[in-house]
């Protein structure tokens, strides 16, 4: 079997940095939303108690902030040394929506729909898209409000107290998008719709074989044909420890995932 | 032999009739006079006298000692309510006067003896208008604290009943120590009896969850409002009024400023009128959940749909 590369090594550890954290600050900070929830007093003492949870939730925030700054720069660096700013930010290779995605997704809903064919796709598709420019967004309101929370005494000084208050149902809300989309959206686009079922283990191998590149991105595929860029593309297989370690990792996310995407229906439903 | 276990099991039942005891007891000047008509009106009216004063066998009868309640209220007997000794001997005042404690109280101390009258009844010491005196005799300082404070001057002045008194916080028997977590998160649900609304929007703000996780260390209702010197909001001793709630804040945020005090602590989402911003941050937020979540919950349920009956179809084919 053919497999070409498509994350290295830092894409996959990023990934892992990212979703462990994410993991971190959603069961640290669901227990105080869904205060009222049976399952509140019970989850906050698995952590070890509030200050625990309380402190797990900082230094998630402070780890996401830190991989926030570490993507960035990644990107600075990638443009700037390794393209010598020889890079389309309207390209196909880049994360930046443009035109051939809103086209993407009328496409997909005819498709859906049965009216068309499936939209070829071609490095990064719009739902990829919309998860990646979703971290920003994320970080961001809930970052900033965050911040706000932890340190009411210093931002006291400049805002007024019931900024805190805005802070709270912002922080909390995007909280819930953020929880709720990943435990469901994400989870289904990338692992569990029927063609990828049970796991794409892509982001924790970082391989995916040629018959699969062709048919989820035909145009990646043609592109890298053309260009005689395939070969490089190309790769043997990691160890296999490695691959295995990345599986099991990646089910125990969806599998927290969705133990925590219950609790959540429950506060938010049922209390 | 027969005949005196009959008798040891009998004894308590034989009972002097009270017009006996009456004979001296209910005589004016006598020593510890009992007045017979005020004692057919008290809760005990039906025992007879040897059935608390139990070492009083024989008439007449020498030193007689302090009642021991528990007789019947720990043990049940005679119909009488046993919760309150249970509860008592667990309570700061059981644990000192079984320490020995003399300055303590025991029953007689808040109920009196003779002259035990319905807490209905206005002459009852436990009459909820007479509990702040009742506490008053040994908690001084909380008593001329507490008269000033709303609930004080509402109970005493305008005489209304609906104003907590030292038992509806401090629990008559119960009476946990202060330091105990437990009683201080079920005050809070004491408090929200009478301020429901108030108790409801504090359990939407981050004081409120922690509490209501079981954790004290953050603000609880006497916290910011006070407790015995508890005043409204718009009396310039309230521990909010503009002058002093700096330094109510700064009890547990030492670096608060002005701006920070401005935090509302019962904040309601749903009330347009009274925090505007902060409504329609909310109806801001629930429509870019409900939006993302639509969007994206359609697109992923005809997704699947599109992809099974596609499954479906190779399948068949082959």
């Amino acid at each position: 079997m053919v497999l070409i590369k498509r994350f290295n090594a830092y894409h996959r550890v990023l990934h892992i940095v990212v979703a462990t954290s994410f993991i971190g600050l959603v069961a640290s900070g669901m227990p105080l939303k869904y205060a009222g929830a049976p399952w509140a007093t019970w989850l906050m003492k698995l952590l070890g108690g509030y200050s625990t949870a309380g402190l797990i939730h900082r230094i998630c925030a402070v780890i996401t902030f830190g991989y926030f700054a570490a993507h960035i720069s990644y990107v600075l660096y990638y443009i700037a040394i390794v393209r010598k700013f020889k890079f389309n930010i309207l390209g196909p290779e880049s994360m930046v929506p443009w035109i051939k995605d809103l086209k993407d997704i009328y496409d997909s809903f005819r498709w859906f729909l049965g009216l068309g064919p499936r939209p070829q796709f071609d490095a990064w598709t719009y739902w990829e898209k919309f998860d990646y420019w979703a971290v920003f967004w994320g970080v961001g309101m809930i970052g900033v409000s965050g911040l706000f929370l932890w340190f009411p005494e210093f931002f006291g000084r400049f805002l007024p107290g019931w900024a805190f208050n805005i802070a709270t149902v912002i922080h909390s809300d995007e909280a819930l998008l953020a929880a709720g989309f990943i435990f469901t959206i994400h989870y289904f686009n990338t692992h569990l719709r029927p063609e990828k079922f049970p796991m794409d283990t892509v982001i924790f191998t970082g391989t995916l074989s040629l018959q699969e590149l062709q048919h989820e991105r035909p145009l990646e595929y043609q592109r890298l044909a053309d260009t005689r860029r395939i070969e490089q593309a190309t790769t043997s297989a990691q160890a296999p420890w490695l691959t295995d370690t990345g599986i099991i990792f990646g089910f125990l996310l969806v599998l927290i995932g969705f133990f925590l995407l219950i609790l959540i229906i429950m506060g938010q439903f049922i209390y | 032999m027969l005949v005196l276990i009959l008798m040891v099991f009998l004894s308590p039942a034989i009972a002097f009739s009270k017009d006996s005891c009456f004979d001296c007891h209910g005589m004016k000047g006598m020593k510890d006079y009992i007045d017979p008509a005020l004692f057919e009106q008290s809760v005990h009216m039906f025992l007879a006298c040897n059935k608390c004063h139990v070492d009083v066998t024989t008439i007449p009868h020498g030193k007689v000692e302090k009642v021991n309640c528990g007789i019947c209220h720990f043990l049940g007997r005679e119909g009488a309510p046993k919760e309150q000794a249970s509860e008592y001997k667990l309570s700061v005042h059981g644990r000192a006067t079984a320490a020995g404690n003399s300055a303590a109280p025991t029953c007689q101390t808040c109920h009196g003896s003779h002259y035990i009258y319905p807490s209905a009844d206005a002459r009852s010491a436990t009459n909820k208008r007479n509990i702040p005196l009742l506490c008053s005799h040994c908690h001084t300082q909380e008593f001329d604290v507490y008269k000033g404070s709303i609930h004080g001057k509402e109970l005493l002045d305008n005489h209304n009943t609906a104003a907590p008194t030292c038992f509806d916080c401090h629990l008559e028997h119960l009476t946990p120590p202060t330091t105990s977590n437990q009683w201080q998160l079920s005050l809070i649900k004491q408090c929200g009896t009478c301020h429901s609304e108030e108790m409801k929007t504090y359990r939407k703000t981050y004081h409120g969850k922690v509490t209501e996780l079981g954790y004290t260390t953050v603000a609880k209702c006497s916290d910011c409002h006070g407790s015995h010197d508890i005043q409204r909001l718009d009396n310039a001793q309230s521990t909010l009024s503009s002058q002093n709630i700096l330094s109510t804040c700064r009890k547990c945020h030492a670096d608060a400023s002005i701006g920070f005090t401005k935090y509302y602590a019962h904040a309601e989402e749903s009330n347009k009128a009274k925090y505007p911003i902060l409504y329609y941050t909310y109806r801001f937020m629930t429509l870019l959940l409900i939006g993302v979540f639509a969007f994206f919950f359609t697109h992923t349920f005809l997704w699947a749909y599109r992809s099974m009956k596609e499954r479906m179809q190779k399948k068949g084919g082959e």
